[in-house]
């Protein structure tokens, strides 16, 4: 049984040890703080969501986000990123009907390019060892989702409640986020 | 009657198919293909060979997900040529799709060829991107515009990166050319040579998808007359005291400098957004090739950009150089230590002064040497942080001294150096060494028997267990004697102990009572040698604990010492 037990202890010593070209662990680390910070200025952000109860829309978000656990840590990282970039274009839009501090908006879009700076970086290595996932069909479904948040601040002239509507559902988004980035495991 | 209506209509099915098969049964188109490039959808299908006639194609198309029947597809109704523009279908560009076309003539039809389910968002190529060039001297700037109309549907929630083939358009026999990938629309290529036409292709590609895409026309520029002065070069962002300061090389005098900076997410910004670079405060006229920005520009990632000045003229803006605060890692001072080994080794061991655990994998740069006036110094690069050096002199003093390297991203940080540490090999020769060694293999193979067998009677007793245990273990005793029994006495001894601890605090100070006192307390429970061993340990909580143990079983001792 000893014998057993340490075959077992060396394979795994191996396993670890063996050289990883992307270092999960440090960009799970840096994708969860650079998140909390987002989620901190979404926060700021937020005026008076009790006058926008009518502007409320279920902009149904796909249900495999709410569902993390299913994804390989390949296309965990590719997803975060489709919604890291989408978020970045949606707050990039014309703002100042929200009545926001712009300062505050422009921390966020920063805080937005510094993770996907980093997640470029990880992407192209994944893309090198062969391993990217490109037939997500998860991502063309956030594509479809995004657009169906475009549509409603075009159609809401991007109103102050229309805004407020939106930044609410981006912050579920951060905390599906979360969910996500707790996936990038070795 | 069923079995002649059966029969009829069996009979009748062959009548059928001799007279389809007699007439002009047509076809439908063969080798059929869509074509998308960026919002412009086409059908192509090969002509058919029979004589022509009227014979014009139509097809369909079906949304799985949101429009479920079979419905005419726009602009391919009735079609005399061998093609046809579908585009002005608003499509959603990210659901299924499935098409299927026939040929017709006249009032007869050939069946339906269904086409295979696409994603047209997949299926699109990437079309050529605008390009615009602006020559300096020795550099070009390229301003990228996304492929696809302004109102396009299909990239319109994309940020394409690019490509850019640039190659010098001259006559002779070198040829040179570069490709360049950038990330953002605007790109500026360095180090060219002033008074040459320069050409470029650029293509779009995007992150995340394997869309094929195709190269922009051929776009050439000459570069200008060489400027007066040259732009700087060398742009880093160095720690100096705990303090960021912006440094470059330049060759000329009697110049002033001025340093820009730019927030890196608006590079992300399409237009003139990514151009709002702004002043450096306390670089705008610097005199020499340095200056110290205010430090909380350094927050997060910014672009420096610096230019020279004499006068009313002005060199070209230098290469952008990006400072990641993320990615600024102050690398905490080395500290090296040397032991000896053997005669003819020592060890290397490095370490760092607040015992902090960095996240990044650091390289070390070692140098080595002789400490003797003329000796050459070695200079060893290596991941880990303690590393023998060997083939090295018996009796001689030998120094080293070590810079930590941290290879994160484009450019790497230096530690400083740091301290020498110094020490001396071993005495002795290689024979005394062969025989050290080969008596602590001894020791180590005979301590690891020992070991094996300490282990092995220690978990895997073979032995049968006194008599008089059984009375108390009725169960089978072959069990893991040590480690259950320990489990239970520990729940016991808690009870104990409480009951018993006022009383045995007592008693400890004077030995002989103690003694005295645990061995009345011992009438009932059996004599075992190991009591006296737990009684020793000391501690009377323990002490009368043990004893309690000492009724149980073997382990007593051990357990006991729990509460030592």
């Amino acid at each position: 049984m000893t014998n057993r037990c340490t075959l077992q202890l060396t394979v795994l010593l191996c396993l670890t040890g063996a050289a990883l070209s992307v270092n999960y662990g440090k960009l799970r680390f840096q994708q969860r703080s650079s998140n909390s910070a987002c989620q901190d200025l979404l926060w700021q952000l937020i005026t008076s969501p009790q006058h926008c109860l009518d502007d409320r829309m279920d902009f149904q978000i796909p249900k495999q986000v709410e569902q993390p656990q299913q994804f390989q840590k390949e296309e965990a990282m590719v997803v975060i990123y489709e919604m890291l970039q989408q978020i970045h274009g949606i707050f990039r839009r014309n703002v100042s009907n929200a009545g926001w501090n712009e300062t505050i908006v422009e921390n966020l879009l920063e805080e937005l390019d510094e993770q996907m700076d980093r997640l470029e970086t990880a992407l192209e290595e994944i893309k090198q060892e062969g391993k990217f996932p490109w037939e997500s069909r998860t991502v063309l479904r956030l594509k479809t989702y995004y657009l169906g948040i475009f549509q409603y601040l075009k159609a809401k002239f991007y109103s102050r409640c229309a805004w407020t509507a939106v930044q609410v559902e981006i912050l579920r988004n951060f905390f599906f986020l979360n969910g996500l980035i707790g996936e990038l495991q070795d | 009657m069923f079995a002649l209506l059966g029969v009829v209509l069996v009979a009748g099915a062959p009548c059928v198919l001799p007279a389809a098969a007699g007439g002009t049964k047509l076809k439908p188109p063969q080798n059929v293909e869509v074509d998308i490039i960026d919002d412009t959808f086409t059908l192509r299908w090969a002509r058919s060979r029979e004589p022509a006639g009227n014979v014009t194609v139509s097809a369909d198309y079906r949304m799985p997900r949101i429009v479920d029947n079979w419905t005419k597809l726009p602009g391919c109704q009735h079609v005399t040529s061998a093609t046809c523009d579908f585009s002005s279908l608003k499509m959603h560009v990210y659901e299924e799709i499935k098409l299927r076309i026939r040929a017709e003539e006249g009032n007869s039809t050939s069946p339906w060829r269904e086409l295979d389910t696409f994603i047209p968002f997949q299926q699109a190529r990437i079309g050529p991107p605008k390009v615009h060039l602006e020559a300096e001297d020795k550099a070009i700037a390229i301003n990228i515009s996304p492929p696809g109309a302004k109102d396009s549907v299909m990239w319109q929630q994309e940020n394409p990166q690019y490509s850019v083939i640039i190659w010098r358009n001259a006559s002779g026999a070198q040829t040179w050319n570069e490709t360049h990938h950038s990330r953002f629309p605007r790109i500026k290529i360095h180090k060219l040579v002033p008074e040459t036409t320069y050409c470029v292709r650029v293509k779009a590609r995007l992150l995340l998808h394997w869309n094929p895409a195709e190269f922009s026309p051929v776009h050439c520029v000459s570069t200008t007359v060489e400027n007066e002065l040259p732009a700087p070069e060398n742009i880093q962002v160095i720690l100096e005291n705990d303090t960021y300061v912006l440094k470059w090389d330049y060759t000329h005098d009697n110049v002033t400098f001025e340093a820009q900076w730019l927030k890196s997410y608006l590079k992300r910004m399409p237009g003139s957004q990514s151009e709002k670079w702004a002043q450096v405060q306390g670089c705008e006229r610097a005199p020499v090739a340095r200056c110290a920005p205010p430090q909380d520009l350094f927050r997060k990632g910014i672009y420096f950009r610096v230019r020279a000045s004499r006068g009313s003229s002005s060199s070209p803006w230098s290469q952008e150089e990006k400072f990641d605060a993320g990615r600024q890692v102050v690398i905490p001072p080395l500290i090296v230590a040397l032991k000896p080994l053997s005669s003819r080794s020592l060890q290397v061991s490095i370490g760092f002064q607040d015992q902090t655990e960095l996240q990044h994998s650091l390289t070390y740069e070692v140098r080595f040497w002789e400490n003797a006036s003329n000796a050459e110094r070695k200079t060893f690069v290596e991941q880990r942080a303690d590393f023998p050096v060997l083939s090295l002199k018996p009796r001689t003093v030998y120094c080293a001294d070590a810079q930590a390297l941290l290879e994160d991203g484009p450019r790497s940080q230096r530690s400083r150096p740091s301290n020498t540490a110094c020490a001396a090999t071993e005495a002795g020769g290689a024979p005394g060494a062969l025989l050290v060694a080969g008596v602590a293999v001894m020791l180590v193979l005979c301590a690891a028997l020992a070991l094996g067998k300490l282990v092995h009677y220690v978990f895997f007793p073979a032995g049968k267990p006194p008599a008089t245990i059984e009375e108390y273990f009725p169960e089978e005793p072959t069990k893991n004697l040590l480690l259950s029994t320990s489990v239970e006495q520990t729940e016991e001894c808690f009870i104990v102990e409480n009951v018993d601890a006022v009383s045995a605090k007592e008693v400890n100070h004077l030995d002989e009572d103690h003694r005295t006192y645990t061995s009345q307390a011992s009438q009932d429970s059996g004599h075992y040698s190991i009591e006296d061993e737990s009684g020793e340990s000391g501690e009377s909580g323990g002490s009368q604990a043990g004893e309690e143990l000492g009724q149980r079983g073997a382990g007593a001792h051990s357990a006991g010492g729990r509460f030592a």
